[in-house]
């Protein structure tokens, strides 16, 4: 796969009543909103988060060559040593795998192979879907930190982890770094570190699609804490009539039934609600059953505008 | 769903969390969705003492914020009020009549009462509309309009406000304006200044020759700057600029014009099959201009929950009116969802130079300006009021406040005659006002 070279460049401008900072990672347009007026203070700070989330994304990425994921997925069945941060990450995701009955898989990014979400009638045939999910299942690893072996064509990918990480990360970092309240938002995931002086909270908009696919967004006023966002209102394959979304099941191999078009959550982390989102979309029909009963707020999207 | 279920996921997932970001424990999320609209509606009582003026306001603002800070604002009040304002007559030790401002019949005051013609009732509506929006990383804007109309009155205005921060957004400076064009029909035309009540006619639209309406224009210019002083200190300095002109009397109010040994209302004499005013009394009459200078400075201090916000208003105009305000209020919790909110108001001003409580009948020619209407007198006014709030069950915030307006008039002894030195010559007045308000979001 040849890939562009990123852009690793940042700019700072007047954003609404603060300074915004940009920059692109992890496939996305990211942004540090500094509730300051100190141009250099906001470089700064921006700076510190863009070389965080590049850091997390060189390290993380499955597409770098000779990074720790890469070394893992072409070990050819050879056990392979992790460092630290990396065996905290796949511990983490072990939790997550068993809090979802397996349904959380970071092996499971290889369905990618015979599922392309692209708007298309693309359905692949029982057999290539069986066929690939045996290469698919946490149980199959064999995972005694910091070692981990798997069968040769299984692939791990912690992009399910990764961007959320990043912004948590990156918060603890301003955190220790500046008094002035930051919005940190990395392509829909974020964390506000505290109240604008001059205003009550930070505004969130939330894409949400009303019955008839147009955009209604909503707002959300954070103060403190993460938002995620789970799901993509546009990815999705219709197949006799039938839409199927993009949200595959790994321990089937087919996308989850009834599953909303986007799920977003406010938590305490930018991690937390990230995992209550997609934890929630895994659920299908049952999703705002299981956030109601999680006593989170939630917003779930299920291209009809009844958003709760 | 199983009760296990949510507490076995949400505190493990919070316990992973923890361990993965290298905390012991997250500060708690605070975010709220924005209501699609909000809305603050209340329902105001005032009642003046001696059934002078009372009013049933009912008021509403809705809010629609927006992506980006965006705030569009809506207001609607209405305002059913009856009674009147005394008509600037001095009360004496007999009965008097006077033509009624339409011109068709008369109404007479018992000896010793302040004259008030009761047949007053009005409806007042008024709309406005605001738009508020960041211009830019420093800069803000806001722009509306509005306009009331009652029955004899027409409000139509305009306004805009451009702020921006500096220091490091420690400080806003803003300056804005407002213009406002408003027309008066009054209920039998407007009366010629300092000429006598006139009789009882009965011409085709009442007006008798009068016109039937005059206007006035007003631009206000403010300029402010907010500080922050401290974490828990904000304050804020204000300094305005008013200039009215047009039509600025009161087409209701009247003077009395007194003999000048005994201080009393002079007679009219009465031609028969004619009906109206028994004694002599004339149309008042104020400068075609006036202009006020004022400063205002508020402070807001927040001391662990509680909220102390005061403020002080010098306004000096060139009618020679002088007034300051203090105005203090303590926003007190009680728990996490109730407060009281104590309020003072204290107020005096000098009275205007062409305010007097009579004219003299002494054949001397009649002042150019001259006035009697009690509200540019020379008093002082107290509010003291109660308000509480709380937070009904489905989040929404509620509040009752009731309170109390006392104003008391002085007039220099100098300025009564004979028998007015025995007379209460100034209608003082205490008021009463209730209100309910309801603040929800949908």
């Amino acid at each position: 796969m040849s890939r562009v070279r990123p852009d690793r460049s940042i700019r700072v401008d007047a954003g609404d009543r603060c300074l915004r900072g940009q920059f692109s990672a992890m496939a996305s347009p990211c942004e540090v909103l500094v509730d300051s007026d100190d141009i250099v203070a906001a470089e700064r700070l921006t700076s510190l988060v863009a070389d965080e989330a590049w850091r997390i994304e060189d390290k993380f990425s499955r597409y770098s060559p000779g990074n720790i994921i890469d070394r893992i997925n072409t070990a050819g069945g050879e056990g392979v040593q992790v460092d630290d941060e990396t065996a905290q990450l796949i511990d983490f995701s072990v939790t997550l795998n068993e809090l979802s009955d397996g349904r959380f898989d970071i092996t499971s990014g290889v369905l990618r192979r015979v599922w392309r979400f692209d708007g298309s009638n693309n359905i692949p045939t029982r057999h290539a879907v069986s066929d690939v999910m045996k290469h698919i299942g946490w149980h199959r690893v064999d995972w005694t930190s910091p070692i981990l072996a798997m069968a040769p064509g299984m692939e791990i990918d912690l992009g399910g982890i990764g961007k959320e990480y990043a912004v948590d990360r990156c918060a603890g970092l301003l955190r220790n770094t500046t008094d002035a309240a930051c919005l940190i938002n990395f392509g829909g995931d974020l964390v506000a570190t505290g109240k604008p002086r001059l205003r009550d909270a930070w505004q969130v908009g939330i894409e949400a699609l009303n019955a008839q696919e147009q955009k209604s967004d909503r707002l959300v006023n954070l103060v403190i804490g993460g938002l995620a966002t789970s799901g993509d209102a546009r990815r999705f394959l219709m197949h006799n009539g039938i839409r199927f979304s993009h949200i595959l099941d790994p321990t089937t191999g087919w996308p989850v039934p009834d599953a909303p078009r986007s799920i977003t959550v406010a938590a305490d982390s930018c991690t937390q609600a990230g995992m209550l989102s997609t934890l929630g979309m895994l659920k299908g029909a049952q999703a705002e059953a299981f956030l109601d009963a999680q006593g989170v707020q939630f917003w779930c999207n299920r291209g009809d505008g009844a958003v709760p | 769903m199983k009760n296990t279920d949510k507490i076995s996921i949400t505190a493990a997932l919070t316990a992973a969390t923890c361990t993965l970001l290298g905390t012991t424990a997250l500060q708690p999320v605070q975010a709220q969705e924005e209501p699609g609209w909000d809305f603050n509606t209340s329902l105001l009582y005032y009642a003046e003492s001696d059934d002078r003026v009372q009013d049933l306001s009912l008021k509403t603002l809705s809010r629609r914020t927006f992506v980006d800070d965006r705030i569009l604002s809506l207001g609607l009040t209405v305002d059913a009020l009856t009674g009147a304002t005394p008509n600037g007559a001095l009360p004496q030790s007999f009965p008097q009549t006077f033509t009624k401002p339409s011109g068709k019949n008369t109404f007479t005051t018992p000896p010793g009462e302040f004259p008030i013609d009761d047949s007053f009732r009005d409806t007042r509506v008024a709309i406005s509309a605001d738009w508020e929006q960041p211009l830019g990383r420093l800069y803000a804007m806001n722009v509306g309009v509005s306009a009331s109309a009652e029955y004899d009155y027409l409000h139509l205005g305009v306004n805009a406000k451009l702020s921006r921060d500096f220091n490091n957004r420690n400080t806003t400076l803003s300056g804005g304006f407002a213009f406002a064009s408003d027309q008066l029909d009054p209920v039998g035309g407007v009366p010629d200044p300092l000429t006598q009540m006139r009789n009882v006619r009965d011409d085709d639209d009442g007006n008798g020759g009068r016109a039937s309406n005059d206007s006035k224009e007003i631009l206000d210019l403010v300029l402010g700057i907010t500080q922050v002083m401290s974490r828990n200190f904000l304050m804020q300095f204000n300094y305005s600029y008013s200039d009215s002109s047009g039509y600025l009397n009161d087409p209701y109010k009247i003077l009395t014009s007194v003999d000048p040994i005994t201080g009393e209302a002079v007679p009219v004499p009465q031609i028969p099959g004619t009906e109206g005013p028994s004694h002599l009394n004339y149309y008042e009459n104020r400068p075609d201009t006036r202009s006020k200078h004022s400063l205002y400075t508020q402070g807001k201090y927040y001391m662990n929950g509680k909220v102390l916000d005061a403020s002080y208003r010098y306004m000096t105009d060139d009618w020679e009116i002088d007034s300051h305000t203090i105005d203090m209020r303590l926003r007190w919790p009680i728990g996490d969802d109730k407060y009281l909110e104590p309020h003072l108001r204290f107020y005096t001003q000098t009275a205007a130079e062409f305010y007097q409580i009579s004219l003299v009948d002494d054949g001397q020619p009649l002042p150019e300006y001259a006035s009697a209407d009690y509200r540019l007198a020379d008093f002082d006014a107290i509010t003291a009021g109660l308000k509480f709030g709380w937070k009904t069950g489905g989040g929404n915030d509620m509040s009752v406040r009731l309170e109390l307006y006392s104003q008391s008039g002085n007039v220099s002894p100098s300025q009564l005659i004979g028998s007015q030195a025995d007379q209460d010559v100034y209608p003082d007045m205490d008021a009463i006002i209730f209100q309910y308000s309801y603040m929800f979001g949908k």
